[in-house]
């Protein structure tokens, strides 16, 4: 088995991935997938500036390369 | 989407009013995207909330005129009567390392495809990870919770991956930077790799 591990943001966006992994379908395909949580943004400072944000938001573990996939 | 009591009922009046959204994210753009139809650039007032229950909040309690959100934020508003000004889809995309081998690349495929095929054959099966995703599902019982008889099904539009056109990659690309979003110095060229493997896009077992 071929060891995966990727991010999960919002659940509406990776829904399927979610099915596949319950319903053994990435098992099947001999992949171990293991999914990271994104880290929740929680209470932010309020801007009108998108330069004042951070484009990586909550993919940190992309970034920091513990996970290798991710959905966005 | 905007609170049920506003004087809002289209997205024309929301010129200088505060929309959350989350910047650099699907409801940053799509705000964009949609908005642009109704009004100037000068007159639109995205403010930086965060989280989609962030957003929602800031709607809720009128600490903006209205918020960007997805689902199940969009079935949880109308639930509460909240009116709905506009609404958009956009593409999501499957952002890989660069070490990631094709083979498992196209191993990952073919799985989420076939769930992608249950997904769409019976939606409404498959809501509970939306009412009881952990994240939320205690915020959503703070409104009154959400049961699957809330969704409007059509809305959740889900489809196999494929490779991004080069003809949306160039229009995506002169779009943010007429928005500011991205340097016109940038070459779309040196930012997508667009590759995907012809057996991802296979139905498994062919």
């Amino acid at each position: 088995m071929k060891k995966v591990v990727s991010e999960i943001s919002g659940t509406v966006f990776s829904l399927p991935w979610l099915i596949a992994k319950d319903h053994g379908l990435f098992e099947a395909e001999g992949i171990e997938m293991e999914f990271v949580r994104a880290r929740p943004s929680g209470v932010v400072p309020h801007t009108e500036n998108p330069e004042e944000v951070n484009p990586v938001l909550g993919h940190v573990a992309f970034e920091e390369v513990r996970v290798s996939i991710y959905r966005a | 989407m905007v609170r049920p009591d506003s004087p809002h009922s289209y997205p024309g009046t929301l010129g200088n009013r505060p929309i959350a959204v989350q910047f650099h994210a699907g409801s940053h753009y799509v705000a964009l995207r949609l908005l642009e139809g109704y009004l100037p650039k000068e007159k639109l007032k995205l403010v930086h909330y965060g989280s989609p229950q962030q957003r929602f909040e800031a709607m809720w309690h009128g600490a903006v005129d209205a918020c960007l959100v997805m689902e199940p934020w969009i079935a949880l508003g109308e639930k509460l009567g909240c009116k709905v000004l506009c609404e958009g889809h956009y593409l999501g995309a499957e952002n890989a390392s660069d070490d990631m081998d094709e083979a498992t690349f196209a191993a990952i495929n073919r799985a989420v495809g076939q769930a992608v095929d249950m997904l769409n054959a019976d939606k409404r099966r498959y809501l509970h990870y939306l009412i009881d995703d952990p994240r939320h599902a205690a915020a959503l019982a703070q409104y009154g919770g959400l049961t699957p008889d809330d969704f409007h099904l059509p809305r959740l539009r889900y489809v196999k991956a494929t490779p991004y056109t080069d003809e949306i990659v160039e229009d995506t690309y002169h779009w943010m930077v007429r928005w500011g979003l991205i340097s016109g110095a940038a070459c779309a060229t040196n930012l997508v790799d667009n590759r995907l493997p012809d057996v991802a896009v296979a139905p498994a077992g062919d």
